[in-house]
């Protein structure tokens, strides 16, 4: 009887201390609450970590707080249009932006962007318990000014890397052919001379066998900036040059005249090993930017190339739109023989560390809403599904998550290289006109490609002309 | 007094529609010219630089080279245009099997957006993958490879341009040569004439409105076109099909450079105007003139 009515007291003050606490159940449901009805809009680029926000996480946000996102997904071109043109105009349609690694620079300058660190100090109401800055990887520090605060939550980060078809390389008769033709064994190349030879081995190799196989990928289409990025990001830091070949630090020096390096001899030499793999790439790839290199490495037309890390996971992963599943090995890019070390003592980096963050323009009427939103997807919970459907790490924990080694495993380590090598990678330069600096020395880069202008003649050109634009910009004097 | 008033009234909304999307905005792209605006460079302020924009341009090799092939591109599209749209005009006006069938499905590609056509397009002709280059090289042992091949490029972007536009002809003449009287052409059938004198002194001269309508509508979008072009070539190789709205795109969006895209922008617009002039003194004032005489 005694035990029984103290069950009972216990139950009724159990009930009396709910009814009097504040209700706390759920961070997100409360924080909502005040903006229901609210509908956050924001650009972004079409890629599949874009596509997850949009699919499933936008969704799972509503139905936590009720607060409606829509997430408009567009052409990388279209994006930067949509976004640059509402921050500038002040317009305030868009509450979220993309904002891809090599424009936060401009964007900064700019003063387009809320400080989401400062944000959430001013307003602690807003702070979700499991949002922590501090378990985003360091690719995170691109997004942040010098006082080390955030202005964007990293959503996407992958590495181009090195992916070469391991059937082929540990097929017996290929591997006896090419140490017939070269003295060597086939294994994924370290230096350019190496991945010339398997290069210049295989083309011949799918000619003489009348197989439509090509010896590497080239992202060399003769009228898109993609080709310009895959020179300057993929292949000039390969052989030591870096920052594009401009020194900052020297008057925004671009030719060697001046003290910069675009037309130095390491760009020369750049070049011309670069122009020599377009030329026995397939023929596609004149017409290709990032996306077609990824399709064509997936229908198996090529033996190895540099593919970016967003494409290398569905190339190896994905059966309905890879020919080439359980048959991709990621390696380092090949290099010049001592750029590697240069490289590892932090003095350069191998490749570009790509990747993009959801940031809140200073336009948005809706910050605070956004700032929840933002806070959504950065947390680790949401991580490792995420990084499943589109293969992207941005939190540190997210790698050790059991679904994410499993995917690891299919993917031949490139979850392990980006953890582990990642370091090696950098974005891109932290300048404040890319796109401006781009365009005007693309045309002449397109010439080179187009054999109208020779590779040496043609970099001196477009030093002299990165030079005129810089100081027509302004930057140097 | 009155009818006036109402007359002006009922004129409103349409002079408000136009004031506010096409002549202030026009008046600001005019003032624009004038600065050099680039919110990209060290100094994002809008300033006065006079008339150093158009001063620019006249010595700018790439923009004068993306005048030389737009021009070279409207030619060829809208002289093909019209040609092909009125021949399709005369077939639909003769009575035969599926005829509507054939008018219905012919005027398909108008419905398509430009951005969908140069993606349609630039499958098909992608190397190694598109069946255009998969028929010519089956068929004529020729490969088609327009990241290299700039002529081939050039070549595309006019036979799409051809493909998405002739219906819009062919619908405007086939009006035309419906509502043309029976009469003229009884008459110069008694007196003689044969069919290549029918259409130069009767058919012609009718539809000539119609014939100039659309090749002022057709120039001036030929002089325009950006998303196809942009779609299938990206204005490459090189710059072989880097027409001037795609020049401008590029010096506007991507540049940034706004003072010196808006004076692009005004130069292509009394460029057209021009040319549209020309072709109107061309086509219809001289022959008023001979006739007055």
């Amino acid at each position: 009887m005694i035990k029984k009515s103290g069950i009972g007291i216990a139950a009724l003050t159990l009930s009396l201390l709910a009814g009097v606490m504040p209700a706390r159940a759920d961070f997100w449901s409360d924080a909502g609450a005040k903006y229901k009805g609210v509908v956050l809009r924001g650009v972004t680029e079409s890629t599949p970590p874009s596509n997850y926000i949009k699919d499933v996480l936008a969704p799972e946000f509503e139905k936590k707080t009720g607060i409606k996102v829509q997430i408009e997904t567009t052409s990388w071109d279209q994006m930067y249009d949509k976004a640059i043109k509402d921050m500038e105009a002040k317009t305030g349609i868009y509450d979220m932006v993309y904002i891809e690694q090599d424009i936060i620079y401009a964007y900064l300058a700019r003063n387009f962007l809320v400080d989401i660190s400062k944000s959430l100090k001013d307003d602690p109401s807003l702070k979700a318990p499991e949002f922590d800055e501090t378990h985003f990887t360091t690719f995170a520090n691109y997004f942040k000014n010098a006082s080390g605060d955030l202005f964007g939550i990293p959503m996407e980060a992958f590495i181009k890397v090195y992916l070469y078809r391991t059937d082929l390389f540990s097929d017996p008769k290929i591997k006896e052919a090419f140490k017939k033709e070269t003295g060597k064994e086939l294994a994924p190349a370290k230096t350019h001379q190496e991945y010339t030879q398997i290069a210049d081995f295989f083309t011949k190799y799918g000619k003489d066998s009348g197989m439509e196989l090509w010896g590497t990928t080239a992202q060399a289409h003769t009228g898109h900036p993609a080709s310009w990025y895959e020179f300057f990001e993929s292949i000039a830091p390969t052989y030591g040059l870096y920052n594009w070949g401009i020194d900052a630090k020297n008057n925004y020096a671009a030719s060697v005249a001046n003290g910069g390096q675009m037309n130095s001899d390491k760009a020369k030499a750049a070049m011309k090993y670069w122009l020599h793999l377009r030329d026995i790439a397939p023929p596609e790839s004149a017409a290709s930017t990032w996306t077609e290199v990824g399709t064509t490495f997936a229908a198996g037309r090529v033996a190895q190339g540099l593919v970016y890390g967003e494409n290398a996971a569905w190339i190896a992963s994905d059966a309905e739109k890879s020919k080439v599943v359980g048959k991709v090995g990621v390696a380092l890019p090949p290099t010049e023989p001592d750029v590697l070390k240069e490289v590892e003592a932090g003095k350069g980096y191998l490749g570009y560390y790509d990747g993009g963050a959801f940031g809140l323009p200073v336009t948005s009427k809706n910050k605070q809403a956004a700032l929840l939103f933002l806070q959504f997807i950065g947390e680790d919970s949401v991580q490792p599904d995420w990084a499943v459907a589109a293969p992207r790490i941005t939190n540190t924990a997210t790698y050790d998550d059991p679904k994410v080694v499993a995917m690891d495993k299919k993917l031949n380590g490139y979850y392990t290289m980006l953890k582990d090598q990642g370091k090696l990678f950098a974005g891109a330069p932290p300048f404040p006109f890319h796109a401006q600096v781009r365009e005007a020395t693309a045309p002449i880069f397109y010439k080179i490609l187009l054999g109208e202008v020779g590779p040496d003649e043609g970099l001196d050109q477009m030093a002299a002309a990165a030079e005129a634009e810089l100081k027509n910009l302004g930057y140097r004097k | 007094m009155r009818s006036n008033t109402v007359g002006w009234l009922m004129l409103a909304p349409t002079i408000a529609i136009l004031g506010i999307f096409g002549i202030i905005p026009f008046i600001y792209v005019l003032y624009v010219s004038f600065h050099q605006w680039n919110p990209f460079g060290a100094s994002p302020d809008m300033i006065y630089n006079g008339a150093n924009n158009f001063r620019r341009l006249v010595f700018d090799a790439e923009f004068l080279t993306s005048i030389a092939f737009t021009m070279k591109f409207a030619f060829f599209a809208v002289i093909s245009e019209v040609a092909l749209g009125y021949l399709l005009a005369q077939l639909f006006m003769k009575e035969f099997p599926g005829r509507g069938f054939f008018r219905t499905i012919h005027t398909l590609p108008l419905i398509v957006a430009p951005i969908v056509v140069g993606s349609v397009w630039r499958l098909m002709t992608t190397p190694s993958i598109g069946i255009i280059p998969y028929l010519l090289k089956s068929w004529f042992g020729y490969d088609l490879n327009i990241g290299r091949d700039a002529t081939a490029a050039f070549a595309l972007t006019v036979i799409m341009d051809i493909w998405h536009w002739t219906p819009l002809v062919t619908l405007t003449l086939l009006a035309a040569l419906l509502a043309l009287p029976k009469e003229p052409f009884e008459q110069a059938q008694i007196d003689g004439a044969n069919r290549r004198q029918i259409f130069w002194h009767v058919t012609l001269p009718m539809i000539r409105p119609a014939i100039l309508a659309t090749v002022f509508i057709r120039l001036m979008d030929a002089l325009r076109t950006v998303d196809e072009v942009w779609m299938l070539t990206s204005g490459g190789p090189g710059a072989a099909t880097r027409y001037v709205g795609l020049h401008i795109w590029k010096i506007v969006f991507p540049k940034t450079d706004y003072g010196y895209g808006a004076a692009i922008s005004v130069i292509v617009l009394y460029l057209t105007l021009v040319m549209c002039w020309l072709l109107y003194v061309a086509l219809v004032a001289r022959r008023e003139r001979k006739r007055t005489f």
